[in-house]
């Protein structure tokens, strides 16, 4: 009698406390160019859960947060700014789409970008709530997004549309996108995102991110996404993704690679909050290799070790029986539809040419979509847009232009076009760009090594997939961005040491100048006798 | 009209200027010099707001485009932007601008023609400061044929005529504000040269509240044309706000560039004030010291303007140089004249030196162009002290042997 | 051959002519000096320097009523002037008792004071029950020590006033991946049957929001001490060193209201039991930042339900009085409820004199402030709120009579706006600027522009002076 409605108790404090999951993954895959890609993958997700309807930002206080897994200072800024979608990354390095594919994770550009989907309906504008955001992700990460203000920030709608459901209040959403292509990611911003998992770097698959390989690493990136999906409820999807080269890391003569030769650590304890915590390792299709320790299952190319399951200190390595066999020719088929290349022509400072070259490996047509958000300084010139295919001009490759013109000093540029590659086509397309003169206290401290410009976005509209028979690489799935590396830009600078001087020439001479004018407006004419003798006659 | 030689001399120059324009490639070099086209008469300015117009987007909501909507409406819709054309439209607008010169000098001298017809029209269309303007397409050519078209009717007494072109010119370039008193002077009285015998204003003062009536509804009616051609506006802070706010620091041969690249912020705004108003302080002395010569009012203020415009280019003191041809009198009386054109000289050749040293080559830096144009400032406004000087000193006579003349 | 005119004659060298060129030089200039002004002036609108003046001068005093029954005054009539004049000498100036005839009602400063036959004395709401016989002195100290608590050592653990705090609960695992570790408990039952009351009872002064969190891995940064029956007991200095900020992930909120942390230590397995040396309930208070309690769980537990919180939140529940400033009863005195009125009106005196005291020397501050530094701007916003803080002081001198509550309410309010007046940003925009700076960047142009302009228009005023002497000098024909 008694124990039945125990029974229900137990269940209903067991069934409230389990709303939370965590589950955790590392992909380590062999690239035809022998280094490692790995891609660690830590998921929290707070079930039943919705976004805060900004609307609610009009009431004085938030309902409590009461968490167990999900981290405690996201949600607070997640819930100050009701944000709906969220995505930040860190990178550092420049992914090499044709030799590494296309990456696990999609956004890879340079530098710090951030994007966020936010509805609009509180009782401050969005713009408010972005700047809020930016600044208190900018403490939470120790990277210095308080700096992406309106003059970076844009509304790509279209490439960067939400990748989790977006909640029907019947208010509309809006994208704020911003990037900073010359943040430096290092330790300082790996500690606070180690802090937002619930075993910190402590325990489980996150204890093998040791920040003096990842960061020595040929590319890494981090990056933070929240989403929201209704069947789910929100998800915080925390990633780091390295391209390592063995050779370097492990100190050896041969690609073989192990855990302790790529972060100098194993595993030594598994996470017990973690629901699933999985090892994934791409098996090579070429050449002979010795795998260990044996996977648990294999599926499809990849083998896969479960943590939860009779765990012991784990390290996999693998190691070849001959050399690695580099690949003497380029990759067939190439594993993206498109190779591209991005270059600032021009050798004098006030003026330049943007130049871009994409290459068509498929045997269709394909429409690609770039996009270019340019900071005012760069100014576009569309009028010379020109797009050479075999050499002969042909503008009608350009469609669908949408030009968002850059305001000085507010605004930048958001440039969108569509162009259309024939099959197997090499297409140069070229602007030219003016640079901007700025002012005196807008050139930062270094000021002549120039500015970043942020990547350019390249998405294939209808990207058919690829043939799967290269199997260390991943297929290009449809409608996913690819991210160009950012550009220099070199301003002409002004001499820094000059206000006063300057001051004082420009004024000295306007004031000669004024006075002599006036002196001769109104002074009085006489005349002299030369032989010395004053003779005035006024 | 003209003497046979003179037809000639008007021909061949007319040839060489064509010949300049279409033949060789040097507007394609010109075109970005920043001396020659500041950003609110470059041509590629020009052509980029036309294309952002054709495709729908508003060109006056970022900063490329900076030229009066009347300049939109005309090239977006009545003549072509193609740069063959804009060549010889320029050049056919220089052309122009001299007949419009000469018939100023003959409306001063009350004759129909004179010998010295040629050497006024080569004074303007051989003028290296009118002629490499042109060639880079800068619409600052258009704007002085503009003003001397305007200044030759106030001249032939056409008041309607001079007042619609001025109101255009004024639409154009809001310095141009500077010069409507002395050509309202010039309309209700003679340009005939009374240098010599300085005497009170002899104009029909009463006819002045019909012409600055006139005057502001042209202006008016064009506002009203350019608010409907932009639907707002948005044209006003971007065409006549840049001259008074400075938004586009590119280098040009003026002095208020670099002046607020290195002005720091609090003060910004106070200078931008104090450097308008320094312009308008010149119109009402100048215009009452010279009420008895309106035309040389004008042609005093034109060298103010072209010193001390926001974006002049080297067009702006090239009037004011070709316009000198017209006051011969004043010429025994200027006092270093030699000066002045080594001044002008020494400027002319350093300022595309240290452009291209600083931004083509990195070798030198901005302070040299910087200098060069205060050396230019300093050779203009020599040019416009000696001639304000010996328009004075003409008042009292030639020099006599053991007598000596100055201001105290 | 030419001759020289006579340049006087000239119709130019006429004074009429250059009178009115110089004329109209110095109207522009003139126009345009309104515009200089306009345009390089500091906003600095007037803060009412005179009522932050008559407000720092006045000292708030808030009223107690101590109500005796009927029956007592009777029989003993000058009871009332006795009590009256031992709390007047003995109370602070801040407080003000009243005694009087038992009204029946009591509210937030008015209280009954009712002698009965039991031993103890006893606190019940806001009744004060006394055995009889007790003295007067001995009454008239219980008195003032409910109404007006002296200052104590512990006073400095008390947390700096804030009208919004955070509280945050944390469970912190030492090491979750070694051995047993509590991976859940039942923390919104017991916030709301042990902390939500407090928060009720306090909600005129303080707004408060409440999170918790659950740690997994919460190094400590230090080695305790292991005792021989492998307990591990930690000393007073330790207790200093205890929170490890670095490791351990507080909360630190997107705002800047202050946090008030209520951490739950598990110790990893190897390490149970932890005990504090000096303290029975294994539990020990931050000053103004937190409490921290030790719980060794059993073995096999890994839910902290009700009952194992119940054992923990009533620390918790006594941190947080602490933090809160909420003065504990006197010896010798029990009551039955866990927070009494007397308390919570103690608090909310404390409180209120303490805010106005602060709101007072920030409005002084600023203004002193906003006097001595020239070049600062003062803003809309800042001169707002300082009135805003000003009539919030000016209706508490009126109501505090009235309305304990109230003057509670306002004094808080005064605080809070004198504040963020103070602290606001924009304040700061305009401080490195020298003067001499200002003068380097004038005088180029104005100097050398306007001393020819000065030259000739002192000369001229001469010269026509000079001029109308002379006329006036010469006979009229």
């Amino acid at each position: 009698m008694i124990l039945l409605p125990t029974l229900c108790l137990l269940f209903l404090t067991v069934a409230a406390v389990e709303n939370e999951s965590f589950s955790e993954d590392v992909a380590l895959r062999t690239l035809p160019d022998g280094r490692v890609a790995t891609t660690f993958t830590f998921n929290t997700i707070l079930e039943k859960e919705a976004p805060r309807d900004p609307r609610t930002l009009f009431d004085d206080q938030d309902e409590s947060q009461h968490y167990t897994l999900f981290p405690l200072s996201l949600g607070q800024v997640l819930r100050e700014y009701a944000v709906t979608e969220l995505h930040l990354t860190l990178n550092a390095g420049k992914w090499d789409y044709d030799k590494w594919g296309y990456p696990s994770e999609p956004d890879v550009g340079s530098g710090a970008s951030l994007w966020t989907w936010m509805a609009d309906g509180a009782p401050n504008s969005i713009d408010a709530r972005w700047s809020g955001l930016r600044n208190a992700l900018a403490g939470l990460f120790c990277a210095s997004l308080g700096t992406l203000d309106e003059q970076r920030t844009t509304s790509p709608v279209i490439p960067f549309a939400p990748e989790g459901s977006l909640p029907d209040w019947g208010i509309p959403h809006r994208l704020r996108h911003a990037s900073l292509a010359s943040e430096h990611v290092c330790t300082e911003n790996l500690t606070p995102f180690l802090k937002l998992l619930p075993c910190k770097g402590l325990s489980g698959i996150a204890s093998l991110l040791n920040p003096h390989r990842l960061f020595d690493a040929d590319w890494h990136g981090m990056g933070i996404h929240v989403l929201w999906d209704p069947a789910v409820g929100v998800q915080v999807r925390m990633t780091f993704q390295t391209v390592t080269n063995p050779l370097r890391a492990g100190n050896i003569r041969k690609e073989d690679w192990s855990f302790r030769s790529l972060f100098d650590r194993r595993i030594e304890r598994v996470c017990p909050v973690a629901s699933s915590s999985q090892v994934s390792v791409g098996l090579p299709s070429r050449g002979m290799y010795n795998l260990k320790p044996e996977p648990h299952h294999i599926t499809d190319n990849m083998g896969h070790y479960d943590l939860t399951k009779d765990f012991e200190p784990m390290d996999v390595s693998i190691k070849w029986k001959n050399a690695f066999e580099y690949l003497l020719e380029p990759i067939t088929p190439h594993p993206m539809p498109i190779s591209f290349r991005r270059m600032l022509h021009g050798n004098s400072q006030d003026r330049g040419q943007l130049v871009v070259t994409l290459d068509n490996h498929l045997d269709n047509a394909i429409d690609i979509l770039y996009l270019e958000t340019m900071p005012w300084m760069v100014q576009f010139y569309l009028h010379t847009m020109t797009v050479e295919h075999n050499g002969s001009v042909d503008n009608t490759l350009l469609s669908n232009l949408s030009y968002i013109p850059p305001v000085p000093h507010a605004q930048p540029a958001t440039f969108q076009v569509i162009v259309t590659l024939p099959a197997q086509a090499h297409i140069k397309l070229s602007i030219d760009v003016t640079k901007a003169f700025l002012r005196y206290t807008e050139h930062p401290p270094d000021a002549q090594r120039g500015w970043d410009l942020p990547p350019a976005v390249f998405m294939p509209l209808d990207a058919s997939p690829l043939d799967a028979k290269n199997e260390t690489l991943t297929t290009y799935p449809r409608g996913k961005r690819i991210y160009s590396s950012p550009m220099l830009v070199d301003l002409a600078t002004p001499d820094f040491s000059m206000p006063y001087n300057v001051i004082i020439f420009s004024c000295s001479l306007v004031a000669f100048l004024f006075g002599t004018i006036f002196n001769l407006l109104t002074r009085k004419w006489v005349v002299l006798k030369l032989d010395g003798e004053k003779e005035k006659e006024e | 009209m003209q003497t046979p030689s003179s037809s000639a001399v008007a021909v061949g120059l007319v040839a060489s200027r064509l010949l300049l324009a279409t033949a060789t490639s040097a507007t394609d070099y010109l075109i970005h010099d920043h001396q020659l086209s500041s950003p609110l008469t470059s041509f590629r300015n020009l052509q980029e707001g036309i294309y952002l117009f054709n495709h729908g987007i508003n060109p006056y909501s970022g900063g490329v485009f900076r030229h009066s909507p009347l300049y939109l409406s005309l090239f977006a819709t009545v003549l072509p932007s193609s740069k063959t054309f804009a060549s010889i439209l320029w050049t056919f607008c220089d052309v122009v601008g001299a007949w419009a010169l000469v018939k100023i000098w003959h409306a001063r001298q009350n004759v129909s023609s004179t010998p010295r017809d040629g050497l006024i029209a080569a004074s303007y269309l051989l003028n290296p400061y009118l002629v490499l303007p042109s060639l880079a397409l800068s619409t600052s050519s258009l704007e002085n044929t503009l003003t001397l078209l305007s200044v030759m009717f106030a001249a032939q007494g056409r008041a309607s005529a001079a007042l619609l072109l001025m109101a255009v010119q004024f639409h154009l370039s809001l310095s141009t504000l500077i010069l409507i008193p002395p050509l309202l002077m010039l309309l209700i009285s003679t340009p005939a040269s009374s240098l010599a015998l300085p005497k009170p204003f002899t104009g029909s003062t009463n006819r002045l509240p019909a012409l600055i009536i006139e005057f502001t509804a042209y202006a008016l009616g064009l506002t009203a044309a350019s608010t409907l051609v932009c639907n707002g506006f948005s044209w006003v802070p971007q065409t006549w706000g840049a001259t008074l706010t400075l938004p586009d620091l590119t280098p040009n041969p003026g002095l208020w560039w670099y002046f607020f690249t290195e002005m720091f912020d609090h003060f910004r705004d106070f200078f931008l004030m104090v450097f308008s108003v320094h312009l308008l302080i010149y119109v009402a002395p100048v215009c009452v010291k010279f009420q008895y010569d309106p035309l040389f009012a004008t042609f005093v203020l034109a060298g103010v303007l072209g010193i001390f415009k926001a974006y002049p280019t080297l067009s702006d003191p090239g009037l004011f140089i070709s316009m000198i041809s017209l006051f011969p009198e004043i010429y025994p009386h200027l006092r270093h004249p030699l000066v002045t054109a080594l001044l002008h000289l020494h400027a002319a050749l350093l300022l595309p030196l240290f452009h291209q040293l600083w931004l083509m080559q990195g070798t030198g830096n901005a302070n040299f162009f910087y200098a060069s144009t205060l050396v230019f400032a300093c050779g203009n406004g020599a040019a416009l002290i000696d001639c304000v000087r010996a328009g004075l000193r003409l008042a009292i006579g030639k020099e006599v042997e053991g007598m000596v003349v100055i201001q105290e | 051959m030419g001759s020289l005119l006579d340049p006087s004659l000239l119709f130019f060298q006429q004074d009429r002519v250059r009178r009115t060129i110089i004329a109209a030089y110095w109207a522009v200039i003139l126009l345009a000096t309104p515009l200089w002004w306009n345009i390089t002036s500091i906003e600095r609108l007037p803060l009412p320097a005179g009522r932050v003046h008559t407000e720092t001068q006045r000292a708030l005093t808030l009223p107690a009523t101590i109500q005796l029954e009927p029956g007592l005054v009777d029989s003993k009539p000058h009871i009332i002037n006795e009590l009256q004049s031992l709390l007047d000498k003995r109370l602070s100036n801040s407080i003000t008792a009243n005694v009087r005839v038992n009204d029946q009602n009591t509210s937030p400063g008015v209280y009954n004071l009712v002698f009965w036959d039991k031993e103890d004395a006893v606190l019940e709401g806001r009744t004060l029950k006394f055995p009889r016989g007790t003295s007067l002195t001995s009454l008239s100290d219980t008195i003032i020590k409910l109404l007006d608590p002296p200052p104590t050592s512990q006073d400095f653990r008390i947390a700096p006033y804030s009208s919004r705090y955070r509280l945050s609960f944390t469970l912190l695992n030492e090491d979750a991946s070694s051995g047993s570790y509590i991976s859940g408990w039942s923390v919104q039952a017991a916030l709301r049957r042990y902390i939500q009351p407090i928060l009720s009872r306090v909600s005129d002064l303080h707004n408060c929001t409440i999170e918790s969190q659950i740690q997994f891995h919460a190094p400590l940064a230090f080695e305790p001490h292991k005792l021989e029956d492998n307990t591990t007991a930690l000393t007073a200095e330790d207790l200093t060193i205890f929170v490890n900020t670095a490791e351990w992930t507080l909360s630190s909120s997107t705002s800047t209201d202050p946090v008030l942390h209520f951490a739950l230590f598990v110790p990893n397995a190897e390490r149970r039991p932890v005990k504090v040396i000096d303290s029975r309930t294994n539990t020990f208070l931050l000053p103004q930042w937190g409490g921290v309690v030790i719980y060794n769980p059993g073995d096999e537990q890994d839910h902290l339900g009700s009952d194992a919180l119940d054992q923990i939140f009533p620390l918790f529940a006594q941190h947080l009085l602490t933090l809160l400033g909420v003065p504990s009863v006197p010896a010798g005195i029990k009551t039955p409820d866990a927070l009494s009125d007397w308390q919570i009106d103690a608090l909310l005196r404390r409180r209120a004199i303490e805010t106005n005291q602060g709101a007072r020397d920030i409005l002084k501050s600023t203004v002193t402030l906003v006097n001595e530094l020239e070049n600062m701007p003062v803003g809309k916003v800042v001169q707002d709120e300082v009135q805003a803080a000003l009539s919030a002081l000016e209706r508490l001198h009126s109501l505090s009579s009235k309305s304990l509550t109230d003057a509670a309410r306002l004094s808080s309010e005064a605080y809070t706006l004198a504040s963020r007046a103070f602290f606001n940003p924009d304040m700061l925009a305009m401080l490195y600027f020298p003067t001499e700076h200002k003068y380097a960047v004038y005088t180029p142009l104005f100097a050398s522009a306007v001393i020819p302009l000065i030259a000739a228009a002192v000369r001229e005023l001469l010269a026509w002076r000079k001029q109308k002497a002379a006329k006036a000098a010469a006979p009229v024909q």
